[in-house]
């Protein structure tokens, strides 16, 4: 009779256990590299690319701290607005370590790419995702943005925006001039780098419907190029984004050959913000390139961010 | 005679309250009794200074020692007080054969890259002997040749980053000298400095003999060229092996034997350990200046070593009468 009595005092002991076990979500995923888990949902969330920053504000989580070159302009102004204030840990290329531990965080979201050599410090700091970001084209950033939504917690949430992304793009793809080809550079003081159809910023414009040409048969997603391969490549639109002023395609404009683009004789050369195009990927930034696109085409300007 | 020792116990000193300033400094400022109680405590799980400070610092301490020795010795070899590994092809060999790896096989363990650089070194020091061979040593056609063939190098490497503009982060990142994400892995890796940096040391002696020229060294009975061998393969492993580990950090190997000279005089029993000595201060400094100036951003130690560095080369050659 004292074992049946005892009965509900175990299942309750049982409900109060597992409520307290429910409570805290572990969640495991893989990042392509290694397992990772999380004993509960995570709450300090450090990210070292831009592109991760992308994901947390597509799904409306502020990091605790965020590489961002010590210049928080340069992430896309609507990534900024929806995801508020961070403590910067430094460079992007070489992130301080001692204050991504100062700053006690439960995930970190690191580059694939740059901060291989990083991972075990990160990992004995928090457990950390390895995700491709530099490099990326528009399908790839998509698959780290639901692998970090999973990570917060968020898939659902994710998955949706990422659904709304897709129809956000295919809408404005229904809007553009189909076949035009259109080719995006970044102009430093000395050097003219094209985004390729493999880039990111190219990958999001042949996502929308135009045309990007490559410089060359297996060409790395960004090459420098020379005014006399630009004219070879010759463009019907050429979107510049610069990172200095006086820049080299300041320069070249003022050379006779320039005259000879044919985006030039057109005037459909147009100025873009090179942080936005070049430097941010992910939901938000392909929808910020695709409207900007659009924008242009269409006659107007670049929106162009301040 | 007592100076010379005397000085060497002061820049052990100096190097010592460095260390201490380095373990002190960083994005958290910690006075120097809560630094010696964590070191004592050695805890795991202290991130900032037994994790990340106390590793970065001895192999900053470790590599600036040997980058100062090699210069020492390389000087000594060839008489020229403008010489120095980097002008000699090795430091390039080493910076060329590293990006080559980075490039071609990007997921390479670590414990790779001090033999790849020490396989690069080698192949620019031997490039250098293949074009001294057969004709008589002549110390000013050793380093203009060296000099021809660390330019050729390094165009190589500039070709190979050019061409591959996204493995330049890390590639860029390994070839400007940085202890950014160094840690007690890399410590094990600069190890073998314990051992070559004694054997380093021994040829004091040989080189006092040659640098009263070769005649008297040989009528000293000093085996030339072999010292001559034994001599550079030294400094040609010292010197790739803290570029495999930390990058070129361009200079040291430069100014540390100028100062060391200055300091203790030219005689190679205490030239070599003061430039040692001042090599790894040189480092410990330009790597705690490099994380405390502008943090939490950081600039790589061979930016800060070769902005110090490079006035002070033009210096020096405006003074060279040689």
């Amino acid at each position: 009779m004292r074992m049946l009595r005892s009965i509900p005092t175990l299942a309750a002991c049982v409900l109060a256990l597992s409520s307290s076990l429910l409570s805290a979500a572990p969640i495991d995923l893989n990042d392509g590299q290694h397992a990772v888990h999380l004993p509960d949902v995570p709450k300090r969330v450090v990210v070292l690319e831009f592109s991760f920053l992308d994901s947390l504000a597509a799904v409306e989580v502020t990091p605790v701290g965020a590489a961002d070159d010590g210049d928080a302009n340069r992430v896309l102004p609507r990534v900024r607005q929806a995801i508020g204030q961070w403590t910067s840990v430094g460079l992007r290329s070489q992130p301080s370590i001692e204050e991504i531990a100062r700053l006690k965080p439960d995930l970190i979201v690191a580059d694939l790419n740059r901060h291989q050599a990083l991972y075990s410090d990160l990992a004995s700091i928090a457990p950390t995702l390895l995700l491709p970001s530099r490099g990326e084209d528009y399908q790839g950033s998509l698959k780290s943005a639901e692998l970090i939504g999973k990570a917060l917690g968020k898939s659902a949430q994710m998955e949706a925006r990422i659904q709304k992304n897709r129809e956000n793009l295919k809408a404005i793809a229904q809007q553009i001039p189909a076949g035009a080809s259109v080719l995006f550079g970044v102009a430093r003081e000395d050097s003219f780098s094209v985004h390729g159809p493999d880039s990111y910023a190219g990958s999001v414009l042949e996502a929308i419907g135009l045309k990007v040409p490559s410089v060359r048969a297996n060409a790395a997603p960004t090459e420098f190029v020379s005014l006399e391969q630009l004219l070879a490549l010759d463009p019907g639109w050429l979107l510049v984004g610069h990172y200095r002023r006086p820049s080299i395609v300041d320069n070249w404009s003022k050379q006779p050959l320039w005259q000879v683009l044919g985006a030039v004789r057109n005037k459909q050369v147009a100025e873009v913000d090179g942080d936005s195009w070049a430097r941010n990927r992910g939901v938000l930034a392909s929808e910020q390139i695709a409207e900007d696109a659009l924008a242009i085409l269409k006659g107007g300007k670049a929106v162009l961010s301040q | 005679m007592t100076r010379p020792p005397l000085r060497l116990w002061l820049l052990l000193g100096l190097l010592l309250l460095a260390t201490l300033i380095s373990l002190s400094a960083g994005t958290v400022w910690l006075t120097p009794d809560t630094v010696l109680d964590r070191l004592l405590a050695h805890d795991a799980l202290d991130f900032e200074v037994w994790n990340h400070r106390l590793p970065r610092s001895l192999i900053a301490i470790l590599a600036g020692a040997a980058f100062g020795l090699a210069g020492a010795i390389v000087q000594g070899v060839i008489r020229n007080p403008l010489a120095s590994p980097e002008i000699l092809g090795v430091t390039q060999g080493a910076g060329l054969a590293l990006t080559v790896a980075i490039i071609s096989w990007p997921h390479l363990p670590i414990v790779w890259l001090p033999l790849v650089a020490c396989l690069g070194g080698a192949g620019g020091a031997l490039l250098l002997a293949l074009y001294n061979t057969g004709v008589s040593f002549s110390g000013v056609r050793f380093a203009l040749s060296g000099v021809a063939i660390a330019v050729t190098l390094s165009s190589v490497t500039e070709f190979l980053i050019l061409s591959h503009p996204l493995d330049i982060n890390t590639a860029l990142l390994a070839l400007t000298g940085s202890l950014w994400s160094r840690n007690w892995h890399h410590v094990a890796l600069v190890l073998p400095f314990l051992v070559l940096i004694p054997v380093g040391l021994c040829l004091a002696k040989p080189l006092n003999l040659i640098a009263l020229g070769d005649e008297a060294a040989h009528s000293l009975g000093t085996p030339l060229s072999r010292t001559r061998w034994l001599a550079m393969a030294c400094a040609v492993l010292l010197t790739s092996l803290g570029v495999g580990v930390i990058g070129p950090i361009g200079f040291i190997g430069l100014v540390a034997p100028h100062m060391a000279r200055r300091l203790v005089g030219g005689h190679h029993q205490c030239l070599l350990p003061a430039a040692m000595l001042i090599g790894a201060l040189l480092l410990v400094l330009a790597d705690t200046l490099g994380r405390t100036l502008i943090a939490p951003s950081e600039i790589p130690a061979g930016v800060l070593t070769a902005v110090i560095g490079a006035p002070y080369f033009l210096w020096l050659l405006a003074r060279f009468k040689g």
